[in-house]
């Protein structure tokens, strides 16, 4: 992650707004003078040491910080990546919620909070609230049930209402509490920290490099070969140390995973077949089946792996919005058997990539047909969400078309664009030849149901489709997913799927590109940035030969687009004299150079968010002065007079709208710079 | 706006004319509205704020305002940890915002809340200040278990909170473990959402629906309605306490814990019946054991 101006400013609010102005203060010193130790701290924010010390405490604990021993005095440094992290929290906690149940989004929380955490502690913290509310339960319902007798219809609401609540929110015993840290674990969303933790990207590379030359290289690395091998070494070793932050993952697995244990433990002699094996925890029993997690050990959150898992969300957000809710879902279940194994979004070129641009131990295994079908729900109707032509109209033979190989990396996006269209008019023709049949149908057919398929097709066809079965009704889901322009799909082999993600979020990303160039520079810039992706490099004469526009308005449009950072020029001299007059001027536009530009815009907008909010509290100080205090919190509108409740509520509204205008901007940012 | 941007129009040009005809001699008839008669020009000036179509951000989505409570009741839980300070140091009340340049101009802004800075109007103290929080100036290390090895040794007295400027020996021993607090926040909800929230979420039935909803506003109404009884039964009691453990100092009564909130004090309750009343009912009550 690169640390601009606006990101050091970003990650200082950020702190500022979670954990309160000292660590901030150190935090914000440290990005911008790059890392230091405690006297030079205590120069550079003219803070005294105790608070420093404190400060750095509460950084260290947050995991916010990289520091390194050096003689008396250890040396911190910034972690950015982590501060800006805590930015997602709201998303990361609300995706857990929906996939593993509020009680796991509960932990992660209490974890989130508390910064790295031994087990035990969290253990203990846990059993400490449920006996307290064990407690207040054993003391208190006796009493209501003898103060509301009259009205025993409600409080008997009350009471349900009650339990379910607490049950749906709660961790309920330390035993559900091991059984969601296993499950978190297993899916990587958490992992260990160990001594490395705390060494910066930077020294790890260092340290492994000394290693490595002192072993295997003692007289130096000499000779391409030498190189190479030195490389690979390097590589070899980066994963290890990378690799020891899921060693409590390794253990879990020996036992094998929860999904196998439950498995075992059904075979031998349960007779509630819980084919929902992968959410929700059922009962006392299976949370037994998960081995008691070594209390030594210290958690915390793995970024990376939730970035995939929001990865995941996204692609089955924008499938939902191109072609369909039963196809999205379909996609949802598909990427996540496939990410399973995933550890991150992207690949570290050092460590992941050998020498000649290839991934290392990729472990790409394509999920089958039957793979997905077995973790549908079996509620779902997979008959609709996919048009249901002739079986005759269908040409099988393109429809199933295998591609083994994923896609050259460096695909030129005119060709990939045109590939799209051709399927598209494809698909077109189908339906427009199928027109006449579907209106004399549509007349005598009562209105179909609002089941998300477009079009509704013959009678006849419908009855096959609907005898095909689960499977095939599957496969059509996927093969439209595969045929779609996007490509979200390869169809890799008989009833084998995968994804390629680098050119699907490439192609994302591109649209998301165009689409900010539409809102800044309207469709005539658009259009300008198209012909020049599709020609390369252009002459202003020669674009406006392309674009079959007047000069004066592709000037026009060109400066702008220059300016807004979506195309860049280059001068080429004639001759050796340099002449500006002779020159030539080349039009170009850098695809990456308009992402970095664009995310340090948004990195921008957001500290401006942030920042209007604190104008906002300033000027709603007094208000929010009175709802701080004890007797007020919580119960705002019985306490607050009317005027100063509205005015906290309006605040809380902005308060709202401001910051979900912050998660959006990441949201965009996140596209462009992580998945 | 339009009238006064037209006024402040004609002012100008009238000046500009004058200067015109005192000066050089211009051509008369070199002024285009010269040069052809049925030229009508528009005096009035561009306007200063022209009609801009300002973008608006889409209404959140169920899933953003989902995610935005997540993080509202994250940073709730936050700022209830022992790890947090609230303490700000630069100087809230001076407005404006002064550009700094380097280091020691950003550190100037900062250490600026003392004792100078006080506002007088809110710096008597009052009944209520009772319930506002003590601010942290520094976080409350020594409150609980750290996984020391991760932490560089020049802090692990910190983190053991021996670091106290008068050194070891003053530290207040602690008694019992040290424990990591959950945060007792688990909701973030004023009155008002707890109402609708909870009635949403009783969608299930509606005889469910109305009976929490028929509860919820009897409950409210019993609050408002019986001051001592309310906040003598069950849970506001508990409440009270709750709230005085958690911040370390008693609350020596809660009877006399008061409702109103901005006021502290009310004269016309004082003298209708307020305590008054009972002084006189106490008193008449004595006079007759006595007679």
């Amino acid at each position: 992650m690169q640390v601009t101006q606006n990101v050091a400013e970003l990650c200082a609010l950020l702190i500022d707004e979670l954990h309160g102005e000292l660590p901030s203060r150190i935090f914000a010193v440290l990005l911008n003078r790059g890392r230091a130790n405690l006297p030079q701290l205590c120069q550079y924010t003219g803070m005294n040491a105790l608070q420093l010390r404190n400060g750095l405490a509460v950084l260290l604990q947050h995991n916010l910080l990289y520091y390194q021993v050096d003689g008396s005095h250890a040396i911190y440094e910034a972690n950015a990546e982590f501060a800006y992290n805590l930015l997602r929290t709201g998303k990361i906690l609300e995706m857990i919620e929906v996939s593993f149940g509020p009680p796991a989004k509960d932990v992660m929380q209490s974890l989130l909070v508390s910064g790295q955490t031994r087990v035990s502690d969290l253990l203990s913290a846990y059993q400490e609230k449920i006996d307290h509310i064990n407690k207040i339960n054993a003391t208190t319902m006796p009493l209501d049930d003898d103060e509301d007798s009259p009205d025993v219809k409600t409080n008997g609401v009350n009471g349900n209402s009650h339990s379910t609540k607490k049950s749906d929110t709660l961790v309920k015993s330390t035993a559900q509490l091991n059984s969601i840290i296993c499950r978190l674990v297993e899916a990587e969303l958490i992992d260990v920290v160990h001594p490395k933790t705390f060494q910066s990207p930077q020294d790890i590379i260092k340290t492994v490099e000394k290693e490595v030359t002192d072993r295997y290289f003692p007289a130096g690395v000499k000779g391409g070969r030498g190189k190479i091998e030195f490389q690979e070494k390097m590589a070899e070793a980066l994963r290890k140390v990378r690799s020891e932050s899921k060693s409590l993952k390794r253990k879990l697995e020996q036992n094998g995973t929860a999904a196998k244990r439950r498995k075992l433990f059904a075979g031998v002699g349960a007779s509630n077949g819980t084919s929902d094996g992968t959410n929700g925890v059922n009962g006392a029993p299976e949370e037994d089946l998960d081995p008691a997690l070594d209390p030594k050990q210290v958690i915390r959150i793995n970024y990376e792996k939730c970035l995939v898992d929001l990865r995941n969300r996204r692609l089955v957000q924008f499938v939902s919005e191109t072609i369909g809710e039963m196809t999205s879902y379909v996609y949802g279940v598909l990427l996540r058997l496939l990410t399973k194994q995933l550890p991150r979004c992207r690949l570290d070129p050092t460590m992941d990539l050998n020498p000649d641009g290839e991934e290392v131990d990729a472990e790409h295994r394509p999920v089958t047909t039957d793979e997905i079908l077995d973790n549908l729900r079996t509620a779902v109707d997979l008959s609709l969400g996919f048009g249901k032509p002739q079986v005759k109209e269908i040409s099988s033979k393109a429809a199933e078309k295998i591609t083994e190989q994923p896609p050259k990396a460096k695909l030129f996006i005119a060709e990939a664009e045109v590939e799209g269209d051709a399927s598209a008019d494809e698909s077109d023709d189908g339906s427009s030849s199928e027109e006449p049949g579907y209106d004399s149908d549509f007349k005598d057919q009562p209105a179909p149901a609002a089941n998300g398929s477009k079009v509704q097709f013959a009678d006849g066809s419908d009855t096959h489709w609907k005898r095909m079965g689960r499977p095939g009704q599957l496969r059509q889901h996927l093969l439209l997913l595969a045929e779609s322009s996007q490509h979200f799909v390869r169809h890799c082999g008989q009833d084998q799927w995968t994804v390629d993600f680098e050119p699907l979020m490439r192609a994302l990303r591109e649209a998301e590109l165009d689409a900010v160039i539409e809102r800044t520079s309207g469709r005539q810039g658009l259009r300008l940035v198209r012909i020049l992706r599709a020609n390369g490099k252009l002459d202003e004469k020669a674009l406006m030969n392309v674009a079959l526009m007047r000069k004066a308005e592709v000037q026009q449009k060109m400066v702008e687009m220059q300016r807004a950072g979506f195309v860049q020029v280059q001068e080429v001299p004639r001759d050796n004299k340099a002449d500006v007059k002779k020159s030539f001027f080349l039009w170009f536009c850098d695809v990456d150079k308009s992402y970095i530009k664009l995310t340090d815009n948004s990195y921008k907008s957001m500290v401006r968010c942030l920042q209007v909010l604190e104008v906002l509290r300033q000027k709603e100080k007094d208000v929010l002065m009175l709802t701080r205090r004890t007797d007020v919190k919580g119960r705002e509108k019985d306490v607050m007079r009317k005027e100063y409740f509205d005015r906290y509520s309006r605040f809380q509204e902005n308060e709202r709208k401001l910051l979900a205008q912050v998660m959006r901007l990441d949201d965009f940012v996140a596209l462009l710079r992580d998945f | 706006m339009s009238g006064r941007g037209g006024r402040g129009g004609r002012g100008g040009r009238g000046g500009g004319f004058g200067a015109r005809g005192g000066g050089r001699s211009i051509a008369a008839n070199s002024v285009p509205w010269n040069a052809d008669p049925e030229l009508t020009i528009d005096g009035k000036p561009s306007e200063l704020f022209p009609a801009f179509n300002v973008p608006r951000a889409p209404a959140l989505s169920r899933k953003e305002d989902k995610q935005v409570s997540c993080f509202l009741l994250f940073r709730e839980q936050c700022h209830d940890s022992p790890l947090y300070t609230q303490s700000r140091t630069w100087n809230q009340n001076s407005n404006k915002v002064r550009r700094t340049y380097g280091q020691e101009q950003v550190n100037k802004r900062y250490g600026q809340t003392s004792k100078a800075m006080i506002d007088p109007f809110t710096a008597v103290p009052t009944y209520s200040q009772k319930f506002v929080q003590p601010e942290r100036q520094l976080p409350n290390l020594e409150s609980r278990p750290f996984a020391t090895e991760f932490f560089p040794p020049e802090l692990h007295a910190t983190l053991e909170g021996d670091d106290i400027p008068g050194g070891p020996a003053l530290k207040r021993r602690r008694t019992g473990p040290k424990t990591l607090g959950l945060s007792n926040i688990t909701s973030l909800k004023t009155a008002e959402e707890l109402f609708l929230g909870e009635g949403e979420h009783q969608r299930n039935g509606d005889d469910a629906d109305l009976n929490k909803a028929m509860q919820v506003i009897s409950s409210m109404e019993k609050r408002t309605e019986g001051d001592e009884d309310g906040f003598l039964s069950g849970d506001e009691d508990d409440w009270v306490k709750e709230n005085a453990e958690e911040d370390g100092e008693n609350l020596d009564d809660p009877d006399e814990y008061d409702d109103e909130s901005g006021d502290d004090y009310n004269a016309e309750q004082y003298f209708e019946d307020g305590d008054g009343d009972d002084y006189d009912d106490g008193g008449g009550d004595d006079g007759g054991d006595y007679m």
